[in-house]
């Protein structure tokens, strides 16, 4: 209880409220522009704790991080394009939804599935930190390889229009993973002498080139309307806040569910937002009695992406707090910035450091309410990029484009890639490929391929895939997944058959 | 668009996407091929081959499908009607093979030019294509030229410690 109270003390310093402030503020701000990651925010953040109390640095960083991964649904919504790896899904049904005037409803809702997720998770970690973290890290290469097996089943749920396409989108996405040196023993593949190919193709190179690039040029189609000075959003925006929250909070089930995803996907090494928000989004949509609605702007949709990526905060602390093992880049800089007070992270840290880990939960919270009063107070100030005209969106988003390139590696011939992917994925979009199973296909690539090559190095046994419980659980989860795509897929052509046959 | 021309245009869209699954076929057959020259490890049971290799193999199989289907979709006489088809698709996208032109244009000279001034020149072109030009767009489109390329430089420069391409013109 000393410890609790100590940590409450600290926390509610007028000081750390204030620079918790700031952070949230940099942290959606960062978050917003297509490029700049949760990480990279994080990273321009760590340098200023220095000085700061270890509680009061790790508070700061949390408040980036939460408003971090709530400030990629902004331009997610109003633009359609990702701001972070983690906004990918949000784009599905919250940019639908901002197209179709309500990019208010669109906001709000990504926010308050935000902060419901964040306080989810933090309770979650409250209450399960321990037990979790140790079913983490029991986890071998044979559970992840078939954990992301049955991750890349999504894919079945995110095809779009044509299957064929989208499991094509899909491999193809994979393919662009296999670019570069190899991930266990660096070997070169598929560079062909060209420098800017040997480390690989950069996956937010990829991500920004394929979303972004693609669906600002697609802006500039209709030469008649971008000429007249026509905005994003032509119809009159209401603004919903409470309303909204009272939806959020009727899909509690959706909203729980996405969050436990979250939570799940966050306290695995190496697994993150990127994937959760996906996961979160496909058991959404298969659990949904109108999966057709998904896509088209359907609230559960950005209740489901939002809640999932924004729980996996509280997720990564899990094996943080508990064992000392960082789940996530981001974790890795929390775990670093008390390294640099001399505070060893590991399985000590709860009873070394209580009111540290107290702190910890409480900053969490305290971060959900920063990012919450920060997003709704500056809501009408974000909706105003809705009502900024198509030519100066464009050539302005473009320019941030590059410079998110650009600082991820200092790499002007990453700046070449960006347009050569740019061009593909407009081409892409433009023959009918959905773009989002090919990004998962780049999420996930290395991560399988990691696994099954290290699983087969510890024991070349492939049966082993089988004979372990929680892998085979994984793998039975594949198959189910994919049955259901496949009954889906049948019904939904059986009743376009039926309206045909009806219409004639 | 008539429900003829509209015919037409679903037509075309079908023989590109044919065309594309050719072109991925094509480049799954050859970098399949290529992974033959990835060396192999006596440490490992499978090799950093052998992953591509399974992805491109499936990259092969699902574009032969796709062949077949689309294959199967397209009309005979659709295949004349192709190239007049493509050239009115690009006359209805001429802006957006100007913007895209502009922008490989812009990320050419960036490291010639700086990004300041690349950046400016950027950003004030492409409004100018863009917009309806009056005289306060016009003013509107320096300022925004301006606080997107020197004054992103300079916060970036200050806040963030990130140092955008300087330019060798200015490096003399």
């Amino acid at each position: 209880m000393g410890d609790f109270l100590t940590a409450l003390v600290q926390i509610f310093a007028v000081s750390t409220l204030l620079y918790m402030l700031v952070g949230s503020v940099a942290g959606i701000i960062a978050a917003a522009i297509p490029g700049f990651t949760v990480t990279m925010a994080i990273v321009l953040t760590l340098p200023l704790t220095f000085t700061m109390e270890p509680l009061q640095g790790v508070a700061v960083m949390l408040s980036v991080y939460v408003g971090g991964l709530t400030g990629g649904l902004i331009s997610a919504a109003l633009l359609g394009i990702p701001g972070t790896p983690s906004s990918v899904a949000t784009t599905f049904d919250a940019f639908p939804m901002a197209r179709k005037g309500d990019p208010g409803r669109a906001l709000s809702l990504g926010v308050w599935a935000s902060f419901f997720g964040t306080l989810i998770s933090t309770l979650i970690l409250v209450v399960a930190a321990p037990p979790l973290a140790i079913f983490a890290v029991k986890l071998g290469p044979w559970e992840y390889f078939s954990l992301i097996v049955f991750a890349l089943t999504i894919v079945a749920s995110l095809v779009g229009a044509s299957v064929i396409r989208g499991l094509l989108a899909g491999l193809i996405g994979l393919a662009i993973s296999t670019v570069g040196a190899d991930p266990i023993l660096g070997r070169p593949r598929f560079d062909f002498g060209i420098e800017m190919l040997e480390t690989g193709l950069p996956f937010l190179v990829v991500l920004i080139g394929i979303f972004a690039i693609s669906q600002l040029l697609s802006e500039v189609e209709d030469s008649r309307t971008v000429r007249s000075g026509a905005k994003l959003v032509t119809d009159a925006i209401d603004f919903k806040t409470w309303k909204v929250m009272k939806e959020v909070l009727m899909s509690p089930v959706n909203l729980i569910r996405s969050s436990v995803v979250g939570v799940l996907i966050g306290a695995l090494p190496g697994a993150g937002g990127s994937i959760s928000n996906l996961v979160a989004y496909d058991q959404a949509k298969r659990a949904s009695k109108t999966p057709e609605v998904f896509g088209t702007g359907t609230p559960d949709g950005v209740i489901a992406s939002e809640a999932g990526n924004s729980a996996t905060a509280g997720g990564g602390l899990i094996p943080l707090i508990g064992l000392g093992i960082p789940g996530s880049a981001v974790d890795a800089i929390l775990m670093a910035s008390l390294m640099v007070h001399g505070i060893s992270v590991g399985p000590r840290l709860i009873t070394d450091h209580g009111d540290l880990v107290y702190g910890m939960f409480i900053a969490m919270a305290v971060a959900s309410f920063m990012m919450l009063i920060v997003s709704v107070l500056s809501m009408r100030l974000f909706l105003r990029v809705a009502e900024v005209p198509k030519w100066l969106i464009v050539p302005t988003v473009l320019t941030c484009c590059v410079v998110g390139s650009f600082a991820l590696n200092n790499r002007v011939t990453d700046l070449y890639l960006l347009g050569i992917v740019g061009l593909v994925g407009y081409a892409l979009r433009t023959l009918g490929y959905s773009l989002a199973p090919l990004v998962l296909g780049v999420i996930l690539g290395p991560i399988a391929e990691t696994n099954l090559r290290r699983a087969l190095m510890t024991d070349s046994d492939p049966t082993q895939f089988l004979t372990r419980p929680i892998s085979l659980i994984f793998l039975i989860a594949a198959v189910m997944s994919i049955g259901w795509a496949i009954r889906s897929h049948l019904k939904t052509n059986k009743m376009n058959g039926v309206k045909d046959a009806n219409a004639s | 668009m008539n429900n003829a021309d509209e015919n037409h245009s679903l037509e075309a869209g079908e023989i590109a996407r044919f065309l594309s699954y050719i072109a991925i076929l094509a480049a799954s057959v050859a970098l399949y091929l290529s992974a033959e020259h990835i060396p192999s490890s006596r440490f490992e049971v499978l090799g950093a081959a052998a992953f591509p290799r399974f992805v491109f193999a499936a990259i092969f199989l699902i574009a032969v499908i796709a062949i077949v289907d689309s294959l199967r979709k397209i009309p005979g006489h659709a295949w004349g009607r192709f190239g007049s088809e493509v050239q009115h698709w690009l006359k209805t996208r001429y802006l957006v093979i100007v913007c895209f032109v502009v922008f490989a244009a812009y990320l050419l000279l960036v490291p010639i030019l700086g990004f300041s001034i690349a950046s400016f020149a950027f950003v004030f072109g492409l409004q100018l294509i863009l917009m309806p030009r009056k005289p306060l767009t016009l003013l509107v489109a320096v300022l925004v030229a301006l606080a997107f390329s020197f004054g992103l430089n300079a916060m970036f420069a200050e806040f963030f410690n990130v140092f955008l391409p300087r330019g060798d013109f200015l490096n003399g």
